[in-house]
């Protein structure tokens, strides 16, 4: 029997598409993959006492925001030092209130979301899905010399900040609530004061 | 010979003709999402900044002779993090530093505001707050916002209000969940500057109820 093939009805560019798309998702879901394995792989083994790495959302003085660096104790002071600048530090002393809270956020940053905003197909959000990863957020209360009150936020990996909150605490800061410890977030739930 | 017809022809068949045909189509597509992405991206960043900026125009009386002390965020009881209170509070000295509407700028329990002659305190309530997900607002886009609702006042040391307003500040698609304390505290920032405040020779207790939303 002759059987003529059956032209495909894809042309060239609609096809040249398609695998555009695939490539764009499979680029997005290995870095994606590459991401969370290396920020996982970071969250093992914490060291207590030793310097880890943060970034620091807003609020420690003398510190950019959202820079990355290092934090630990160093005597009576808890410092910040981001490569190539002057390290920043407060006196434990003058912590009054520290929390813990942990917070689910999109691995990836700028580029990531650029990414999946361009990705065709709808192909970012399923991304977003699976490109998502929990931190600790330490909260640090203190004050300065002049008595003005500081709230600095750091972001932490996974189960970090409590290590760090314990080890604040027997170098002399203060808590003031130490039943609040870690309060975890509930989302979609809708709290009102009317 | 060519006549000018068979001559315009050739050239439309070079411009058009089949190699030239695939470049732009393949390109097409990339470029089709550069200019969706520079779109969505132009009216989330610069849109509400230039609404506010647009707002603030004609508004603003002469210099202000004012100092402002940012209180501490109370909280209320609707359940709010402790970094969104430190994040709220933080974001409203920078906001309330890059307006330049008042002489000093001071923290909560600074010392050095105490001689400080025409001080206001700024205080700043939690009425609502609604937290979000931000894997929720990438997944879905609609679904997912933080909300949070405040009520600010600016006090005198005596205990009148000079001024008092409700202000939103949410993130609904890009950012995360602590971007919403940052557009609350820059809400709060042009609506302080937006308002007149009374000299101190004739400071009479005034009231001003609006809403502001981003």
């Amino acid at each position: 029997m002759n059987r003529n093939p059956i032209p495909s009805r894809q042309t060239p560019v609609t096809s040249l598409q398609v695998g555009h798309g695939l490539a764009c998702l499979t680029l997005l879901l290995s870095l994606c993959a590459g991401s969370i394995g290396q920020t996982q792989s970071e969250a093992q083994s914490p060291v207590p006492g030793s310097a880890i790495h943060v970034t620091h959302v807003l609020g420690f003085e003398g510190a950019r925001h959202n820079a990355t660096g290092d934090l630990k104790i160093q005597g009576d002071a808890v410092q910040f030092q981001r490569d190539g600048s002057p390290t920043a530090q407060v006196n434990i002393s003058s912590i009054q209130d520290i929390f813990v809270e942990d917070e689910d956020k999109q691995v990836g940053g700028t580029a990531m979301t650029l990414g999946k905003t361009a990705a065709p197909f709808g192909g970012g959000r399923v991304v977003s899905l699976f490109a998502h990863k929990k931190y600790d957020f330490l909260t640090v209360e203190y004050l300065d010399n002049n008595g003005g009150f500081h709230g600095a936020i750091f972001q932490l990996d996974k189960g970090r900040g409590q290590t760090f909150k314990k080890d604040l605490v027997a170098n002399g800061a203060h808590v003031s609530s130490p039943d609040r410890a870690t309060t975890q977030s509930t989302p979609e739930v809708k709290h009102e004061n009317k | 010979m060519k006549t000018n017809r068979e001559t315009s022809l050739a050239a439309t068949k070079t411009t058009f003709g089949l190699p030239a045909f695939h470049w732009p189509n393949r390109q097409r597509g990339a470029l089709a999402a550069l200019v969706l992405l520079l779109g969505a991206l132009q009216l989330q960043l610069f849109v509400p900044t230039a609404l506010a900026e647009s707002s603030t125009v004609g508004k603003r009386g002469g210099a202000q002779p004012w100092s402002v002390q940012v209180d501490r965020v109370d909280p209320g009881d609707v359940g709010l993090e402790s970094s969104f209170g430190a994040a709220i509070y933080e974001n409203l000295l920078e906001e309330l530093a890059k307006t330049e509407q008042f002489k000093q700028l001071f923290r909560n329990g600074d010392r050095n505001a105490n001689d400080v002659p025409n001080l206001l305190i700024l205080k700043t309530t939690v009425q609502k707050y609604t937290p979000g997900s931000e894997t929720r607002r990438a997944v879905t886009t609609v679904n997912g916002a933080t909300k949070l609702n405040v009520r600010i006042q600016l006090v005198t040391r005596e205990g009148h209000v000079v001024l008092e307003n409700v202000v939103d500040g949410n993130v609904r698609f890009i950012g995360g969940n602590l971007r919403a304390t940052h557009n609350l505290a820059h809400n709060v920032a042009v609506t302080l500057k937006r308002s007149t405040l009374p000299e101190q020779a004739d400071l009479v207790p005034e009231q001003e109820t609006g809403k502001m939303s981003k």
